[in-house]
């Protein structure tokens, strides 16, 4: 590139000759690389989960966890102190650490026993946030000069500067007056703005504007020129740009989900390059205040070190980290093994559910209740079935399969009541009961006007002269308004659905189904589509027959007061809305006839006799309110009557049971406490949310029922035996699945760092732009959840685990699916969950290992886990993989090592016939593991890494050289699955990890 | 003497000094009792509070003796303004008690911070019942140092400590001009108790030397340095590095000692010319910058910050232009708005979702928005002097009667947008009506309610006087209408630096956080904080 041009005049080039610099293609691929790491974040108007680690999933967990603390020192691992009480509190237990161990990586410099391991675990680790990144930026070189001091150093400064112009920028109506260079792209209209902006200077970053203005206008150009004159060297451009943009990483995450509903309209967005400039040129101009040679020597030096970046896939180069990842899957595995026991301590069922009394097939219970997937759902089940046996509970996404845009009255626009995977289908409008056409235009425009003139009096509030005269005339009016707020009487502010709407037409309002035209965009849903969405809903309900007189279909939502983080509390699978629109959408459309007469013919028989009740569970009362009562024919009206009955007696025991959880349990006014907690504008828990979830079902309600999963699980429904094609378990392994996983890593996220991955303290949150909040005055938008989400302040209420996904399916067809789609696979293949599989009578029979490959569990899980006897035999005989010839000796051996350790641990948690297969089997499995630690060992003493630098294949070859004779001549049965030659062999940095963490 | 009685109301406070200084363990079950003590102590300085207005309602104003040596010690003072403030303040204080109770729930050190809630609470309300300059003075500093505590609730953020560095230099120097202010009272009238203070004071009224006007002058100056007056006004804006509470405490509570010390020696202040010019100008100069600093920020606790500048300066320029009982009428006013807008700042999201709809009628054009705003002026200038508000008779009232009148059109003409709609015209005109209305009963029944207690408005003093007036009018005059201007040329090159420099709020505080970090670097924090506890395992009770 033209030098002469981009570089501002007298700005030396701190490194490197020409040679080492990136070429616009390389820079192109590094930015996307960079870009790619960021996870985008949902604005608070309707937040929703967001695995946090989006950008990762192609690597594995464990070189995620090690690029993320190499790069931006980000930990996504729990202090060691968690685990050191977890180990005294008996959580994990010592066969958990050595189960771990045993399945560790053989090229990872780990200790030689579970006591070893548990001895290197009293030492904190330093290293955490002091060991310098190996990519520095320029921000982070002046942080470690100032001694960690980022007000001396600026860098406080320059984020606070970048946060404050975003937000202007993005701002979505705080403002009275908007950045006036919105309209054009981040970086041009930033770079305008810095036109005027004397700011920088004013805090004593000489030439500021001067040093922006110099560098190209095209926001790719920019940062290129930027990297040339500081001398980022080639290898460690992309790494440069992704700490660049961690510093930033709230806004960042922002653009990222700019970018993201770009995409799903299919449209190119490049906000997130732009903002990339905009950080990129900040740090240039840090750059040139400091030409001191102490600065410019750490600058070249940083630059030298950042030539050769490690490989983030041997977590070995680190024993720290490795201890710490360790120490994680004992966690998870402990959690495991009690989980594991639980299930299997349940009377196996094998007959389908005994729910019909007569024989008559088309008989079902008396009232199926289908709920949302949601954690909280799985409480309320438990209690309904309880205090109902009759009933029959069902699990499905809480949108009900219908993607809809839900338009308020009045409102031109609405939001997407649908997984933020999908984009909505179908539009739907919302309505007022038994109104007629001119009723309704006149609510309507009575609401519009109300809002014209709330709107006068809103600019009265906030103009720069009358508000003195708001003040003064209105001010004195706030004692009763705080008075009456902080008893819970009143909401601070109105809520957001009702406002303008009298109190006897906000109880007739509803979704309107009906097809017509407004505003130019097709509504509701004409025959066919009521039909073709129906039937879809149904099978992947795996609700086909034997249905029930009642039938209700019930979302969920909140109600909380004065929390900025009200939508995360609310239905994920409604894009962070609550569900009582997609419910009431289901229902009306399975109760109308022609639907029905639609169904039989596709084979889906409704009996006349059968109705669907829409209702809304409110998860912070955990009170349920059914919708279009009055519509429900006579011949119900018993078993409705009955049915609220139940209602009331589950929602009263559901909420004793959460009562545990916020403190108040045992209190004769458990009810009351929970009530004014949802009202209460200074409660910053008012409900757990999904905190604490761990686990993901997806079989027959009969294989979960009567084990109490605590609030932990989401359950869907889904038999495989009506499931012609797996297509339905293709939809939930695709959307359900992943959208559970999202909702559990983001709680992960925000549990184990939550200054990185959460939005840190609630009561110091400001809300910027109406998009998100800050922690303070100042700083980076803030992503992920609260920590008031997660802890009480006494302990943590949710626990930092992986998601432990539970299929009844056949193998073969889990496999499809994971071969079939590449997310899925990263999360399976890539350990960001754990995968079993059930079999028809729901015992937990395997366990997913990787490429498609599954290790059996033993038949009987519930005692004596003492037991070390790994189930060798079985792996050898049940094999789901079919042999391949191709694969070179080498690769065999060196996966069949790992297969020896994982079945060892597997065995932790079960029992098995002693055999002398199993014997054998143990001895290698503990041989492999003194030969690994024979080699940490050797390195240690050595003092050189055992395998630094070396490229996977080789380090494969070393493993197997490692490997003892009986362990290669013991599994040699064990096969490997044809997809692993490839993915094995390649070894690249980013995504070529062979070995799995655990 | 039966008005020892009133030291019953001193148990008020007292109770708060007693929670605030009780020992407790930094654990949540501690910090759950203190606060539940807390609301018990700080219920009795509601009651307290109540108590004193029903004493001033009923047997005017009251004091107790002083307990010290010639007239420096301590003793209580009750009149309208002060009952009226003690139940303000005790008011606030309650509310913001209760609403941490459940808001800090789960911090490990909530203990720490209801105690220094309680002390700092403490000092406010002796502030207002103080019957003598030395105990005012105790009180006034206890303030400042509770309140810093409380801003360094999170030591380990940097952010914090830089606006709490910020305020502290302001504090001390605004408490030096307080002790000068005293001493040289005190070498004049040899007592700092308020009774025999006050009365010496009237009788010194025709000859003002100049030391007393330079005891004038620096209360004016403590005055603006407490209440975040230009140019040290940059610490309020960035002290949302503590919970939410402290904000509403501080933004309703604590600022407003400044507008009270005016208040309480308006008296002294009213008599000097000078104190009263300062005042008004940086008032008035505070009020507009605050308020058009406001328009760009994005931030709801930063826009409620610069409010509450401009707010102080408003009612700083109503004490400056002689309309006392006005600024009180705003300090009880704003105090109760500002506390309510930041404990409900987490509601700014449902606030957004229900503004949803782009506005049917587009906006009012700045062409009718000038020539209503140009009536306006006219109407005051030919209509007020009618109703006795002549300006030279009553140039406070005159000018403020015109800040209404604009802030009336402004809402007017807010409805009268491009596709006028007769039901929210009228209902906007009928609010209109109605704010007015309410606007001068209100300030009536202050100016009645105060008689006797603060000066009544003032003729003009002076040429200079005149000159702020006519300024203030102007001014105000030209933001509203730059207001209703700014949408429809925003883009353009001069507006665009405008809003550089307007945003940065004319980069004043820019350079005071360069100013603190050159003279007082943060030291380096220890990187191995944990903020969290990690206490993590323990199972909740069955």
């Amino acid at each position: 590139m033209n030098l002469a041009r981009a570089t501002p005049s007298g700005a030396p080039r701190a490194a490197a000759d020409a040679a080492e610099v990136c070429t616009r293609a390389e820079l192109e691929e590094a930015i996307a690389a960079a870009c790619g790491r960021i996870a985008p974040l949902w604005p608070l108007k309707h937040f929703v989960a967001v695995n946090p680690f989006l950008g990762f999933a192609g690597q594995s967990f464990h070189a995620a966890c090690t690029r993320m603390r190499r790069v931006a020192r980000i930990d996504m691992l729990m202090p060691r102190a968690f685990y050191r009480q977890a180990l005294a509190t008996g959580i994990i237990e010592e066969r958990d650490v050595e189960a771990a161990l045993s399945r560790a990586p053989r090229d990872w410099r780990v200790p030689v026993s579970a006591n070893a391991l548990i001895v290197a675990l009293r030492e904190d680790v330093p290293i955490r946030t002091g060991r310098s990144a190996v990519v520095a930026t320029v921000a982070e070189l002046l942080d470690t000069r100032a001694e960690g001091d980022r007000q001396v150093s600026r860098t406080a400064f320059m984020i606070d500067e970048i946060s404050k112009w975003c937000a202007a920028y993005f701002d979505e109506g705080q403002s009275v007056w908007r950045l006036p260079t919105r309209g054009a792209s981040i970086y041009g209209a930033w770079r305008a703005s810095m036109r005027y902006d004397r700011n920088p200077e004013m805090m004593g970053i000489a030439g500021f504007r001067a040093a922006v203005a110099a560098l190209p206008e095209d926001c790719v150009e920019a940062i290129w020129a930027v990297i040339e004159i500081l001398g980022v060297p080639r290898a460690a451009v992309a790494d440069y740009l992704h700490q660049a943009l961690c510093d930033i990483g709230g806004w960042a995450a922002y653009a990222r989900y700019l970018v993201w509903q770009s995409e799903l309209y299919g449209k190119a967005d490049d906000t997130l390059v732009q903002l990339l400039a905009v950080r990129v040129v900040w740090g240039y101009a840090l750059f040139l205040q400091h030409r001191d040679p102490g600065f410019r020597d750490a600058w070249r030096r940083a630059m030298q070190a950042a030539a050769t970046p490690p490989q983030d896939d041997q977590a070995g180069d680190d024993p720290d980290i490795a201890i710490d990842l360790l120490m994680q899957v004992a966690y998870e595995g402990a959690y495991q093994r009690r989980l594991l026991a639980e299930l299997a301590a349940r009377p196996v069922e094998q007959a389908p559910p005994a729910a019909s009394p007569g024989a008559d097939d088309a008989a079902g219970p008396t009232v199926q209740a289908a709920f949302c997937i949601d954690v909280r759902s799985e409480v309320y089940r438990r209690a309904l079935e309880a205090v109902c046996p009759e009933v029959e509970t069902i699990g499905f996404a809480g949108f009900f399969g219908y993607p809809i845009e839900y338009v308020q009255i009045g409102h031109l626009t609405g939001g997407a009541q649908c997984p933020v995977l999908l984009t909505p289908k179908f539009v739907v409008c919302e309505g007022v009961g038994k109104a007629s056409a001119e009723e309704e235009t006149l609510i309507l425009g009575l609401r519009q006007l109300r809002r014209r003139a709330a709107r006068a009096w809103k600019s009265f509030k906030l103009s720069a002269v009358s508000s003195f005269i708001y003040v003064e005339t209105a001010g004195l009016l706030f004692a009763s308004k705080i008075v009456s707020d902080s008893a819970g009487l009143t909401r601070p502010v109105k809520d957001p659905n009702t406002d303008g709407l009298d109190a006897d037409v906000i109880a007739r309002v509803g979704p309107r189904i009906e097809a017509r035209t407004v505003g130019g965009r097709a509504t509701g849903f004409d025959a066919a589509q009521r039909i073709t969405q129906a039937e879809a809903v149904l099978r992947a309900m795996s609700l086909t027959r034997q249905f029930a007189g009642l039938v209700l279909l019930i979302g969920h939502g909140s109600t909380t007061a004065n929390n900025p983080h009200a939508s995360s509390f609310d239905c994920g699978a409604c894009g962070g809305h609550t569900g009582e629109a997609n419910a009431r959408v289901a229902a009306a459309i399975l109760n109308d006839p022609e639907v029905r007469i639609g169904l039989r013919e596709r084979g889906i028989d409704i009996p006349a006799g059968t109705w669907f009740l829409g209702g809304l569970h409110n998860t912070t009362t955990d009170e349920i309110e059914l919708f279009d009562a009055d519509a429900i024919p006579a011949e119900h009206a018993d078993a409705a009557l009955r049915l609220r009955t139940s209602l009331a007696q589950a929602s009263a025991r559901c909420r004793a049971e959460r009562a545990v959880n916020l403190g108040i349990a045992g209190r004769a006014d458990v009810e009351t406490r929970i009530r004014a907690r949802s009202r209460d504008w200074s409660e910053v828990r008012p409900e757990w949310g999904l905190a604490g979830n761990a686990a993901f079902f997806a079989g027959p309600r009969r294989m979960t029922r009567g084990v109490d999963l605590k609030g932990r699980a989401f359950l869907h429904d889904y038999t495989w035996q009506s499931d012609a094609g797996f297509s339905v378990l293709e939809l939930i392994m695709t959307a359900p699945m992943v959208v559970a996983s999202w909702i559990n890593l983001q709680y992960y996220g925000s549990t184990v760092n939550n200054r990185a991955f959460g939005s840190g303290n609630k009561v110091l949150h400001n809300v910027t732009g109406t998009i998100g909040v800050l922690e303070g005055n100042a700083g980076d938008l803030k992503v992920g959840l609260p920590w008031q989400s997660i802890s009480d302040g006494a302990r943590l209420v949710h626990e930092p685990l992986r998601l432990n996904v539970f299929i009844a399916a056949p193998l073969e067809a889990i496999n499809g699916v994971i071969a079939k789609h590449e997310n899925v696979r990263h999360l399976a293949d890539n350990r960001w969950l754990h995968l079993f599989a059930l079999d028809d009578a729901g015992r937990v029979t395997h366990r997913y290992r990787r490429e498609g490959q599954w290790e059996p569990l033993p038949a009987s899980a519930a005692e004596s886990m003492e037991s070390k006897e790994s189930t060798e035999a079985m792996v050898a005989e049940d094999t789901m993989v079919s042999e391949d010839a191709m694969l070179s000796e080498d690769l065999m051996v060196s996966e069949d090592a790992m297969v020896s350790a994982d079945s060892a641990v597997s065995a932790v948690s079960t029992v098995s016939a002693v055999s002398a297969v199993s014997a054998v089997s143990a001895v290698s499995a503990d041989s492999t593991v003194s030969a690994a630690s024979a080699a940490f060992e050797d390195s240690a003493d050595s003092a050189v890494p055992l395998d630094l630098g070396i490229p996977l294949d080789s380090a494969v070859s070393v493993d197997s050289a490692v490997a003892t004779d009986s362990t290669v001549s013991t599994h040699s049965t064990v096969s490997t699955h044809s997809t692993m030659s490839t993915h094995s062999t390649g070894p690249t940095d980013s995504t070529g990890s062979t070995v799995s963490a655990d | 003497m039966t008005n020892n009685l009133l030291w019953l109301i001193a148990a008020g406070p007292g109770l708060l000094i007693v929670v605030g200084l009780l020992p407790a363990r930094r654990t949540l079950a501690a910090g759950r009792r203190t606060s539940l003590l807390a609301r018990i102590a700080a219920s009795a300085s509601v009651a307290a509070a109540l108590g004193a207005a029903l004493v001033v309602l009923f047997a005017g104003t009251a004091r107790t003796e002083c307990y010290g040596v010639s007239g420096i010690g301590v003793s209580l003072y009750l009149d309208a303004l002060s009952a009226m403030m003690f139940c303000l303040v005790a008011f606030i204080g309650l509310i913001v008690v209760i609403f941490s109770h459940h808001y800090l729930d789960g911090e490990p050190g909530q203990v720490y911070f209801v105690r220094r809630l309680c002390l700092t609470l403490a000092a406010v309300l002796l502030v207002i019942v103080a019957g003598n300059l030395a105990l005012f003075a105790a009180a006034w500093i206890g303030t400042s140092m509770g309140l810093h505590r409380l801003l360094i609730f999170y030591p380990e953020r940097q952010a914090a400590l830089l606006a709490a560095r910020k305020k502290f230099v302001a504090s001390r120097i605004g408490e030096l001009c307080l002790l000068g202010a005293m001493a040289i009272l005190y070498r004049r009238f040899g007592t700092l108790d308020y009774a025999e203070l006050f009365t010496a004071v009237r009788a010194w009224q025709p000859a003002f030397t100049p030391g007393l006007h330079a005891a004038a002058l620096l209360l004016v100056a403590t005055a603006l340095l407490k209440s975040a007056q230009l140019p040290l006004h940059g610490w309020i804006i960035e002290v949302m590095e503590t919970p939410t509470p402290v904000s509403a405490l501080l933004h309703a509570g604590i600022v407003n000692a400044g507008g009270f010390l005016i208040l309480r020696f308006s008296g002294i202040v009213a008599l000097s010319v000078p104190a009263l010019d300062t005042l008004a100008v940086v008032g008035g100069l505070t009020a507009l910058f605050g308020s058009v600093v406001l328009l760009p920020q994005t931030s709801i606790k930063v826009s409620l910050a610069y409010s509450t500048i401009a707010q102080m300066g408003f009612m700083m320029l109503e004490c400056g232009l002689g309309a006392f009982s006005a600024a009180l009428l705003h300090i009880l006013a704003h105090s109760l708005y500002k506390a309510h807008a930041f404990l409900s700042s987490g509601s700014v999201i449902d606030i957004a979702r229900a503004s949803w709809t782009p506005s049917p009628g587009g906006q009012p054009h700045p062409a009718r928005m000038a020539i209503s705003i140009m009536a306006v002026l006219f109407v005051t200038a030919v209509i007020s002097p009618l109703f006795g508000a002549s300006l030279t008779e009553q140039p406070g009232v005159f000018a403020l009667g015109a800040v209404v009148a604009l802030g009336l059109i402004h809402l007017i003409a807010n409805s009268i947008d491009e596709r006028p709609n007769g039901y929210v015209i009228g209902r906007t005109v009928a609010l209109a009506l109605l704010v007015a209305i309410s606007y001068f009963g209100l300030q009536f029944a202050m100016e009645h309610l105060t008689a006797g207690v603060l000066p009544r408005t003032a003729s003009l003093r002076g040429p200079f006087e005149l000159a702020i007036v006519v300024a203030t009018v102007a001014s105000f005059g030209a933001v509203t209408l730059f207001q209703s201007i700014l949408p429809r040329h925003a883009s353009q090159a001069r507006w665009q630096a405008l809003y550089a420099h307007v945003s940065n709020g004319f980069y004043l505080n820019t350079l005071a956080n360069r100013w603190v970090l050159a003279f007082w670097p943060n030291p380096p924090q220890p990187n191995t904080f944990q903020p969290y506890p990690l206490n993590l395992m323990k199972k909740p009770k069955p």
